[in-house]
């Protein structure tokens, strides 16, 4: 079937069986492999991506129901070359090390700083608790998000 | 690449998709958020192994929604349980049932997951039956030539066996208003926090007069083959004065209850005192 959608802000179609997984379509047809696919039912996050402004599990969604949506990936938050203040804050706060939950990490973040720009401690954990991180550790993760916060929330200021 | 290798077709409207499921058969099943049978299909679950086409009912707008009117809350079977949580009607009136549907799964799952969609297998460890079950929802199923409405209780038959027929659709939880006076818990234990299947959960709502019980339903899932509520543990307790006698002697009935449905298992004397455990701390904290 021939599907449209908003793929990181362009528009885009696709001529693809409509049973397969969001996380494939994005990988193998788009290339965008940033988008990670870690136990594949739902339960780690590596797999995040935004559709219509919510974070939802890629290998759980069918190409069919991408139709007429917008999905945001990992690719699309970057401003050019230059990172999103949530990407520069996961480098400056040691929170990637083997990088694998990077992706839904940041916008699982990405879609609670949009929601929630001044969110506490609990309701950041809240917000990761479907992205499983093995090496990294959370503090780190925790404290990235609260200083793009306190970054974003300076920018709007000014 | 994965591909589940089944036709999707997506209604606009109600009427579109109960004519479709007037002429479909088994191979036919209903897709809403994905968090069951794309799981179920990739991973090759007997319960989806005949799909060959999902209707997916995503974008019904009658199947959405959350109102009141006339009494009673009208939640859409395609209601995802981030739209529950958000509800400030759910929020004020139905309690529990916010606790309840903020307990599944991760953020990501509630996005996407629907509240029809957790007891229409009628898996023992759906979040919301027992709080569904004490706030006697009842639900309306619809077919192209008919409407019916009956209780959840009646609905979940039996572990994955339900009333629904071929060709309905589950199409709203209609849940009445609870009086004011009316207090209540909900309790889930999980092997973590989040992204846990239960391992028991229990709803209590009660209505104290003066101290005494003057009505209390009482519900529990995962633990039971089936959410199920305890008609005699409630006639027990009704008229009784709430003391923390009466509040261990409940909870040490609850536990010979539930041993009574599931029989002595391997499990046993774990679970036993923890969900006695469970109900008499859910009941202290109502005593007040």
């Amino acid at each position: 079937m021939e599907i449209k959608f908003v793929l990181n802000g362009k528009e885009v179609a696709a001529d693809i069986s409509p049973s397969i997984r969001l996380l494939d379509l994005l990988r193998e047809k788009f290339e965008l492999t940033g988008t990670k696919e870690g136990c594949g039912v739902g339960e780690c996050g590596a797999c995040t991506v935004l559709m219509n402004g919510k974070a939802v599990n890629s290998c759980l969604v069918l190409a069919a129901q991408v139709n007429n949506s917008e999905i945001l990936t990992i690719e699309g938050i970057t401003n050019g070359e230059e990172l999103h203040p949530l990407q520069k804050n996961f480098l400056l706060n040691g929170a990637v090390q083997c990088g694998f939950c990077s992706p839904g990490m940041v916008l699982s973040s990405y879609a609670l700083l949009e929601e929630n720009p001044n969110p506490t401690d609990e309701e950041i954990k809240d917000a990761i608790a479907g992205n499983l991180c093995r090496c990294t550790g959370y503090k780190q993760i925790i404290d990235a998000v609260k200083q793009t916060a306190k970054e974003l929330k300076v920018e709007v200021k000014v | 690449m994965i591909d589940i290798m089944c036709e999707v077709l997506t209604p606009k409207n109600l009427a579109e998709a109960l004519l479709l499921l007037s002429s479909a058969d088994s191979t036919t099943k209903i897709l809403a958020g994905g968090t069951d049978v794309v799981v179920g299909k990739t991973q090759g679950s007997k319960r989806f192994a005949d799909a060959e086409t999902l209707i997916d009912i995503n974008r019904i707008e009658e199947l959405k929604g959350i109102s009141e009117k006339n009494g009673m809350i009208s939640i859409g079977a395609a209601a995802t349980f981030s739209e529950i949580c958000k509800s400030k009607l759910v929020e004020e009136k139905l309690p529990l049932l916010k606790k309840a549907s903020n307990t599944i799964g991760s953020l990501q799952i509630r996005n996407r997951a629907t509240i029809a969609g957790n007891f229409v297998n009628n898996a023992p460890c759906a979040d919301t039956v027992p709080a569904l079950l004490v706030y006697d929802a009842s639900i309306e199923i619809k077919s192209q030539t008919a409407t019916r409405n009956v209780s959840l209780q009646e609905f979940l038959q039996g572990p994955y066996k339900t009333l629904l027929q071929q060709g309905e659709l589950v199409t709203r939880i209609l849940i009445p208003v609870p009086q004011q006076n009316y207090a209540g818990d909900f309790y889930k234990l999980g092997r973590r926090r989040a992204v846990a299947i239960s391992r028991l959960t229990l709803a209590v709502v009660i209505q104290l007069k003066e101290k005494k019980i003057g009505d209390i339903r009482i519900a529990s899932g995962a633990v039971t083959p089936i959410g199920t509520r305890f008609p005699k543990l409630e006639e027990f307790a009704i008229g009784q004065k709430m003391t923390d006698n009466l509040c261990q002697e409940l909870a040490k009935k609850m536990g010979e209850e539930v041993l009574a449905v599931t029989g002595l298992r391997w499990s046993s004397a774990y679970k036993l005192p923890v969900v006695q455990q469970m109900f008499y701390q859910l009941l202290k904290g109502l005593e007040r």
